[in-house]
């Protein structure tokens, strides 16, 4: 594949004058999603979701990428700017920002938030233009059984990895491909759990079912728990950086796009091990240590480099292997099936132009978010004064009408108040609801995958092992089964890293706030 | 006895504040301070944060003032908190700032010098910045 | 965050076996659809359409009995948290009831009346369930949030949300 002709055309695509207005529509959105507490791009996503099966699939890609990149300048500006940060200094830029910001030093602090995201950004869009093309060649090698070996370590590293409690992640799980199985049996044509009802036939639409899961049940769950507090911003001017501040910052954005992207590539890195492990790792290069928990610029540059940088890492495997890796990707998963699209390996070949033009405007949204953030920073802040109310009143009215405008049938209402009462359910008994979304999104294709496999063995089930690189898979998977098994026998250790690390972070020890809770020591022994 | 007055970290909230300690001065009674928010938003401006309530702190006690602070996100609107606090202090007067509100935003966005003025059952003052 | 009292703890401890129950009514109900499936055996598709079927049974009551054992041996879920969540106090009901009201009354009503009546009404209940009282503000924005959905989506997506009683006005 002639990636940099690609590349190119790509950019034709997307920097056409309607192309540049959903970019830049996708850019404002997003940042203002991401300023406001609650909301974030994987529920925006899925809330725009029914609305895009209007428009071109390359349009709404384009929008789409420019939400998930710009949830994340949004999201830096409010941690740094709101006064009592609260739950929000568990974003690691906080824990500097704020107390730059609290110092007099806010435009610094937007400011290298904004050019460090601006960098990963661009670099991490890079390495995908170099990486992905490399692990498409790579696995349209691959034949149905490793693929399915690959999806069930896909599903297995979300599941058993993240989050603390396993038996509630594979439930979840379970329950996300019990939705998938609804509707029709590809291969045989039968109808299963429909139970008769003929509007099931075609199965629970993967977009009412996002909607529903994320938004409805994230509203009605909030809505039962809603806080009330009152905080104020902290006055700013124009963000901007001194040639000290430079020369502090860059070296911290390289290593933190280092270290993010190739977390956000791997099943289960996420985007919070990077920032952490940045602002460790920028803590102990610091030559200037003691500044560190009263407003270091390191401590900004680098957790923040890192989280762009996995945003871009996440879409290796999603757009070269068709694996989520964190639940916006699930979201724009449905999003490419909604359009009749099938992600994986052959979309480079089969829709080339969607791709490298959505890569190409990744480019583009990147210098975008950073013209609209410098100046505009402190006016998105002022959108936090916005009542509560009125934002999770308004998911719900967009959830509804985004559901109803896919068929134009209040089933689909019906649909979307059950699953969103799950959704709520889950959320109360603390199951996880990422496993759910890719239990539904990769249940199917994985099935298929099975299928094909044991056709092509003649039913043979060693046919699921006939390739080394699904023996290879196999392996790790039984690794990640037989972890906790072995993390008993440490048992003792993990506690005293996970405090040795919380120690680091917060030398005041205030107690108050949480960098990552699911390490605490208290919280560890009481979950499975 | 006391005076009640209703106070944010805005120009008219300070000459509301100016006057109620006035008054406070001259009748030798008790300062009850009234600043609440419905706690609705992320991000209100006119609640006081904890260095502006430090400041106001000192500023009556280097008064020598006798006062307390109301300072609750209960989910109410200000003008039934300065109401309550009237009512259970028994106030004398109720000093609250006056700001510019043109009719259709007063029915838009509510007054709450309107509403306090209309339900007190004691005097009020009402202060412009 | 876990310091719930006992009483608390042991009745989330009751409702989370409820969510185990739930989890094996599926598993029970997935088998169950399963077994009714034909599934003769094909040279093409030696798997057929019950064996997906029957995993997914079995990891849903696998995982029932599972989460029971860890609810009755004191394992917890922790509920989620978040930016705009506050977990110090139990479901507020008298929130959560009005809105899914107020959402199943939408539902009933949006043929019948149509979108910019309904969702109007709709929006408008969910800010008075939510804890908004500015009743005209609120009315004010419902209608305009409506009528422009409604305009937009038909002028920009090409979608006709139904205009119920308001036929031929709009």
């Amino acid at each position: 594949m002639d990636v940099w002709g690609s590349l190119l055309d790509g950019f034709a695509t997307a920097a056409t004058p309607a192309n540049l207005v959903y970019a830049l529509v996708g850019v404002l959105l997003g940042t203002a999603v991401g300023v406001l507490p609650g909301l974030g791009p994987a529920m925006t996503v899925a809330l725009l979701l029914p609305v895009t099966y209007a428009l071109e699939p390359t349009s709404a890609f384009i929008m789409f990428a420019g939400i998930y990149y710009g949830g994340m300048y949004g999201g830096s500006t409010t941690s740094i700017l709101l006064n009592t940060p609260g739950e929000s200094s568990s974003v690691v830029t906080a824990i500097e920002g704020n107390k730059m910001a609290k110092a007099g030093r806010a435009s610094q602090a937007l400011a290298t938030a904004a050019i460090g995201s601006f960098v990963a950004g661009t670099i991490g869009t890079a390495l995908l233009v170099l990486f992905a093309p490399v692990v498409v060649g790579f696995a349209v090698s691959l034949g149905s059984p490793s693929y399915f070996a690959i999806m069930i370590l896909a599903l297995l590293a979300v599941t058993a990895v993240l989050g603390s409690s396993r038996v509630r992640g594979f439930s979840s799980l379970g329950l996300g491909l019990a939705i998938g199985l609804v509707g029709m049996d590809y291969t045989t044509g039968q109808p299963r759990l429909t139970f008769g009802v003929p509007l099931l036939a075609d199965g629970l639409d993967v977009v009412v079912v996002a909607v529903a899961i994320f938004a409805v049940g994230e509203a009605l769950w909030v809505a039962a728990h809603l806080r009330r507090t009152a905080s104020q911003i902290i006055p700013v001017g124009k963000p901007w950086m001194g040639k000290d501040d430079w020369k502090r910052s860059w070296r911290p954005w390289l290593r933190g796009t280092a270290y993010g992207f190739p977390f956000g590539a791997l099943p289960a890195g996420g985007a919070e091990i990077p920032t952490f492990l940045s602002y460790v790792t920028e803590k102990r290069l610091s030559r200037r240590p003691e500044e560190f928990g009263h407003g270091a610029i390191e401590g900004v540059a680098g957790p923040e480099a890192a989280n762009n940088a996995s945003a871009a890492g996440t879409l290796v495997p999603m757009l070269s292997l068709g694996l989520p890796t964190n639940a916006t990707a699930a979201v724009m998963l449905a999003a490419f099936t909604g359009y009749g699209i099938q992600p994986g390996p052959l979309l480079f070949d089969r829709e080339p132009e969607l791709v490298w033009a959505l890569i190409a405007s990744l480019f583009i949204g990147n210098a975008l978010l950073l013209l609209i953030n410098l100046p505009l920073a402190p006016a998105w802040a002022r959108l936090l004064q916005i009542p509560r109310p009125y934002l999770y009143a308004g998911i719900l009215f967009f959830a509804t009408l985004g559901a109803y405008s896919v068929n134009l049938q209040s089933f689909d209402l019906v649909i979307l108040l059950t699953l969103g009462l799950l959704g709520f359910a889950m959320r109360r008994f603390g199951l996880p609801v990422l496993p759910l979304v890719i239990g539904l999104i990769l249940g199917p294709r994985a099935e298929e995958q099975l299928r094909k496999s044991l056709q092509l063995s003649s039913g043979n089930i060693s046919g699921l092992w006939s390739e080394p690189v699904a023996v290879v898979v196999y392996v790790v998977v039984a690794l990640i089964l037989a972890w906790p098994l072995v993390a008993r026998v440490v048992r003792r250790r993990p506690a005293t890293d996970a405090s040795a690390l919380a120690a680091i972070v917060h030398p005041t020890s205030d107690g108050r706030t949480d960098a990552d809770p699911s390490t605490t020591p208290e919280r560890s022994e009481a979950r499975r | 006895m006391s005076v009640v007055v209703g106070y944010v970290p805005t120009p008219e909230g300070e000459a509301a504040l100016e006057h109620a300690i006035r008054e406070v001065t001259q009748r030798g009674t008790r300062l009850v301070v009234v600043n609440t928010s419905r706690g609705d938003a992320l991000v209100d401006q006119r609640y006081a944060q904890p260095d502006q309530v430090k400041v106001l702190e000192d500023r009556l006690d280097a008064a020598g003032l006798e006062h307390l602070l109301l300072h609750s996100i209960r989910g109410r609107e200000a003008a039934e908190e300065i109401l309550e606090a009237a009512a259970e202090h028994r106030a004398d007067l109720i000093v609250v700032g006056l700001r510019r509100r043109t009719p259709v935003g007063k029915l838009l966005m509510g007054s709450t010098a309107q509403r306090v003025l209309l339900d007190a059952l004691c005097p009020v003052l009402a202060v412009k910045a | 965050m876990s310091a719930a009292t006992p009483t608390v703890s042991r009745l989330q401890g009751r409702s989370e076996l409820g969510m185990a129950a739930l989890l094996g009514a599926a598993g029970a109900l997935v088998l169950w659809d399963a077994v009714h499936l034909h599934a003769p055996y094909s040279e093409s598709d030696p798997v057929g359409p019950r064996a997906v079927p029957y995993l997914v049974a079995a990891l849903l009551i696998g995982c029932a009995l599972w989460l029971g054992a860890d609810v009755l041996r004191g394992g917890r879920g922790a509920a989620e948290g978040g930016e705009d969540v506050d977990l110090d106090h139990p479901t507020e009901w008298r929130t959560v009831i009005p809105l899914v009201a107020v959402f199943l009354a939408n539902i009933v009503l949006i043929d019948r009346l149509g979108w910019v009546i309904s969702g109007a009404l709709f929006f408008w209940g969910s800010v008075w369930s939510l804890g908004s009282r500015h009743y005209v503000r609120d009315a004010v924005v419902s209608l305009l949030l409506s009528v422009t959905t409604f305009y937009g989506f038909y002028l920009g997506l090409g979608i006709y949300l139904p205009a119920g009683i308001l036929e031929g006005v709009l």
